[in-house]
C-alpha cells in the first residue's frame, strides 16, 4: 500500500483504536515500518486519542494503588523465597489473588470427592473380595462334591459293576444299601446313603459271607462330614455268596457282633 | 513522597521492561485515571471499575514484556488491554450493557464528583472543547474506542456499510485532532 494510502484510510485510527483485524494489522505494521510518516501519523492519532479519554477519566480511590503495589510486592516476595523459608511469626498477611484461592478451593473440593470415592470403591473391593472368597470356597466344596459324585457315578455306570442289593432287616425295616462288584477287578463298593445315621461311638461295618462265614468287609464312613453318602470303595472278596451291614462299636469288630441292619445276596 | 520524575515514553518503557516499580508507580499516576474512566464507561459501577482497573495493572505489569514499542504508543495498548479485561468481565458476568452512546453526561456528572487535583488534564477545558464534535463522529470514535465494538458491529450500530467504518473513522478522529491540535 502507498504511503498516503495508508495515512487516509483509516486503517491507523481502527488500530489504534484495537478493532483493527489481523490482516489490517500487519498492513499498519508493515506500514509503519517502512515509513516513518506512518509512524508519526499513528502517534498523532493515538495522542489524539489519549487526550479524548483523558477527558472522561475518574480519579480511582486511594487505596486502589496500595492494593496493586501489596499485589505485585507479594508475587516479588514469593519469587525470592523459592527456597521455602519457614513462615515468620506475625509475617504480613499474604493476599493470594483469587485465582489461585479458587484452584485452591477447585483442589480441596476434588481431594474430598477423591477420598470419598476412593472409600466407596475400597469398600466396593473389600466387598467383592469377600464375594469371590465365599464363591472360590464354594466352588471348591462344589468340586470336591463333584469329585465324590463323579468317581461314584463311574463306579455305578461302569459295565463290570455287578449291583446288590440290601435289604432293611429286623433292626432297620426301611434301612437299604447298595453293593457294586466289580467283575474285572473284584472291588467292592457300597452306597450306603439310605443307612440310617450312626449314633454316636457307634460305626456300620460290612460283611462279607464267604463259604456261610462272615469276613471283615471294612468299615463304612457315614458320619465325616461330606462323606456320609458317598459310594465308598471296601475290601475286596474272592467268592462271595452274601453282604450284610451290622451296626458295631466304633473301628469295628473280628466277628459281628451288633444287630444287622440290611443284607442281600450275590 | 519523592518528587514525581517525569519520564519520557521510551525511558518509562525500558523501565517497565526491568520491572522498576517507580517507573510503575508513575505510569498509575499518569494514567490510572483515564484507563478506570474506560473501565466506568463500559461497566458503570464505580466498584466493579476499580476492581477491573487494578486487575489491569496487575496484568501490564506481569505481561509487559509482551508491549511491543514499535506497534503503537504505549497508553494504547494500556488501554486496549484494560478494556478487553473490561469487556471480559462483563461477559463473564453476565451483564447486558445497553450501549449509552448518548451518556456523556452521565459521565460528566460522575467526573465532577470524583475529580481530584490529581488529573493533570484540563478535563473540563476539554470537554467544552470536544462538544464541537458532531454527534454522528464522536459515536464512532465512542463505539470504537470505549466499547470495543468490532468494525462490523459499528456498521450495524449506526448503519452504514462496513467498508464505510474506516473513513468515518478517519474523519472523525481529524476533526478530533483538529479540535485537540494533534496534528
Amino acid at each position: 500500500m502507498k504511503l498516503q494510502d495508508i495515512i487516509s484510510s483509516g486503517l491507523l485510527e481502527l488500530y489504534a483504536a484495537g478493532i483493527a483485524t489481523e490482516e489490517e494489522m500487519l498492513e499498519v505494521e508493515e506500514g509503519i515500518a517502512q515509513y516513518p510518516e506512518v509512524a508519526a501519523e499513528l502517534k498523532a492519532i493515538s495522542s489524539g486519542m489519549e487526550a479524548y479519554v483523558n477527558a472522561y477519566a475518574i480519579v480511582p480511590a486511594a487505596g486502589v494503588k496500595e492494593k496493586i503495589f501489596s499485589q505485585i510486592n507479594t508475587v516479588e516476595n514469593g519469587k525470592r523465597n523459592t527456597v521455602g523459608k519457614s513462615q515468620v511469626p506475625g509475617a504480613k498477611v499474604i493476599d493470594i489473588n483469587t485465582f489461585w484461592k479458587l484452584t485452591a478451593a477447585a483442589s480441596v473440593v476434588l481431594l474430598i470427592a477423591s477420598i470419598g470415592l476412593n472409600i466407596i470403591t475400597y469398600y466396593k473391593y473389600s466387598e467383592a473380595d469377600k464375594n469371590l472368597l465365599v464363591a472360590t470356597q464354594t466352588l471348591g466344596g462344589l468340586e470336591e462334591k463333584n469329585k465324590i459324585m463323579e468317581a461314584g457315578m463311574n463306579v455305578v455306570q461302569s459295565k463290570y459293576s455287578v449291583p446288590v442289593s440290601l435289604k432293611g432287616q429286623q433292626a432297620a425295616p426301611g434301612a437299604a444299601a447298595k453293593i457294586f462288584w466289580m467283575q474285572n477287578t473284584g472291588e467292592v463298593f457300597i452306597d450306603p446313603s439310605n443307612l440310617p445315621e450312626a449314633p454316636e461311638g457307634k460305626q456300620y461295618q460290612l460283611w462279607a459271607f464267604v463259604d456261610g462265614k462272615p469276613v471283615d468287609g471294612g468299615m463304612i464312613l457315614t458320619s465325616t462330614k461330606g462323606d456320609k453318602y458317598r459310594i465308598q470303595k471296601m475290601k475286596s472278596f474272592g467268592k462271595v455268596e452274601a453282604f450284610a451291614v451290622t451296626l458295631e462299636t466304633e473301628k469295628g469288630n473280628q466277628s459281628p457282633k451288633g444287630p444287622i441292619y440290611v443284607m442281600g445276596n450275590m | 513522597m519523592e518528587v514525581t520524575q517525569k519520564y519520557g515514553e521510551d525511558e518509562l518503557v525500558i523501565l517497565l521492561q526491568k520491572q522498576d516499580q517507580q517507573a510503575f508507580s508513575y505510569l498509575y499516576d499518569n494514567y490510572a485515571s483515564a484507563l478506570n474512566g474506560i473501565i466506568f464507561r463500559l461497566v458503570e459501577d464505580k466498584t466493579l471499575s476499580e476492581d477491573i482497573l487494578q486487575e489491569a495493572f496487575i496484568k501490564i505489569w506481569n505481561n509487559f514484556s509482551s508491549y511491543d514499542k514499535s506497534k503503537g504508543r504505549l497508553f494504547t495498548w494500556m488501554m486496549n488491554l484494560t478494556r478487553n479485561l473490561a469487556i471480559d468481565t462483563l461477559r463473564s458476568k453476565g451483564y447486558k450493557k445497553q450501549n449509552k452512546i448518548s451518556g456523556d453526561e452521565n459521565s460528566v456528572n460522575n467526573l465532577q464528583d470524583t475529580s481530584s487535583g490529581m488529573d493533570k488534564f484540563d478535563s473540563m477545558g476539554i470537554r467544552k472543547q470536544l462538544s464541537n464534535l458532531k454527534p454522528d463522529q464522536r459515536i464512532v470514535i465512542d463505539l470504537a474506542y470505549f466499547n470495543g465494538f468490532t468494525q462490523d458491529e459499528i456498521a450495524k450500530e449506526i448503519g452504514i456499510p462496513l467498508g464505510t467504518v474506516k473513513t468515518r473513522m478517519r474523519t472523525a478522529i481529524l476533526e478530533l485532532r483538529r479540535i485537540l491540535q494533534y496534528t
